[in-house]
């Protein structure tokens, strides 16, 4: 158990020393994302407590950004100004988003012409 | 008894004990995207605060080691998105490159649209991650100088609205690749998408875990470039 949490440190520790010294703009745990997923490509070895540590820190994500939600304590005037653009920017873009993503999917399977078969329906 | 309202012990016990009661809610619901455990505790909490008359900076302090898990939690994203390489391998083509259109169409329609409205910069740059999941769209959004509370609550409206539309509107458009489907509803409403896409079909669910974890990355990746560029 202690191993797999020390490994996620460890890849957090070097995606902040990439962050400051390298002075890399990712946030510092999404270059750690970057090395873990390194690391797991170089190793090939099953790791079952890896699995369980961070499939636990990923189930109990919302309750880690509560506090940060809670920050919006101090942006009212921000809300009331620009709420219906925000609504507005985030309902549209949304929508566009999927139907984008799910348009450009289908039509290079179609093109590649590959996993037709595995369509499940 | 003031000092009392300035200890960890204190918040943190209140802000797990309102977070299991809208969780019970939120299972009570069948986990409607409207009753998502943050949506309901988020007002609560802020009410706490107004009544006892506590500073944000006080809360935030005392709450602090909530916030640090999320550095560990999204560097296990890793983790999902290792176990479905044989995936990613077999469909490498379509995936990058539909991952690669939704993360430029969120970007740039968000930030399009916000700007129309006249937000200032520090605004823009709060809705640029919006695709992100939570935590890293709130890193990503401090590092373009945008405030972390506003990202955090941007995605999550993004969530609701990917979660309640995504299946009658691809049942409507006779859209039945359950992997576009999963990939472009992870690519749009995070985490949110994703739990929403397990309910429909296995599949579905793989692709929006998948399409979440790499949306995460590319987004980071395009916002960085055009950080250092422009």
């Amino acid at each position: 158990m202690i191993d797999a949490i020390a490994l996620l440190f460890v890849c957090l520790g070097v995606g902040e020393c990439l962050h400051r010294v390298a002075g890399l703009p990712l946030p510092p745990s999404v270059i750690g994302l970057l090395v873990l997923l390194l690391w797991l490509a170089v190793m090939r070895r099953e790791r079952p407590l890896l699995n369980t540590v961070s499939g636990w820190l990923t189930a109990h994500l919302s309750l880690m950004f509560v506090p940060a939600a809670v920050g919006l304590i101090n942006q009212g005037p921000a809300l009331a100004r620009y709420g219906i653009g925000l609504v507005v920017a985030t309902t549209v873009s949304t929508l566009l988003t999927m139907l984008v993503t799910v348009s450009v999917f289908r039509f290079v399977v179609k093109r590649v012409g590959s996993g037709a078969a595995q369509v499940t329906a | 008894m003031n000092g009392l309202l300035t200890t960890s012990a204190f918040w943190l016990a209140v802000t797990l004990l309102v977070f299991e009661g809208a969780d019970r809610l939120s299972r009570r619901s069948g986990r409607h995207p409207l009753c998502h455990p943050v949506l309901l505790s988020t007002p609560v909490i802020i009410a706490i605060l107004m009544i006892t008359h506590t500073p944000y900076a006080t809360y935030a302090g005392a709450t602090s080691v909530l916030a640090f898990l999320l550095g560990p939690a999204v560097v296990g994203l890793a983790v999902p998105i290792w176990a479905r390489a044989r995936l990613i391998r077999q469909l490498a083509l379509p995936i990058t490159l539909a991952l690669c259109a939704g993360a430029v169409t969120a970007i740039v329609s968000a930030v399009g649209i916000l700007s129309l409205f006249g937000a200032p910069r520090a605004m823009l740059a709060s809705i640029a991650p919006r695709a992100t999941t939570t935590p890293v769209a709130m890193q990503m959004a401090s590092e373009l100088g945008g405030v972390p509370a506003l990202a955090a609550v941007i995605v999550l409206f993004a969530g609701v609205v990917g979660a309640m539309t995504a299946t009658p509107i691809f049942n409507r458009l006779g859209i039945r690749d359950y992997r576009a489907r999963g990939l472009a509803i992870g690519v749009t409403a995070h985490g949110f998408g994703a739990a929403r896409a397990f309910q429909v079909d296995p599949t579905a669910g793989a692709f929006a875990s998948l399409g979440m974890a790499l949306n995460a990355i590319i987004t980071c990746v395009i916002l960085s470039l055009v950080q250092l560029f422009l």
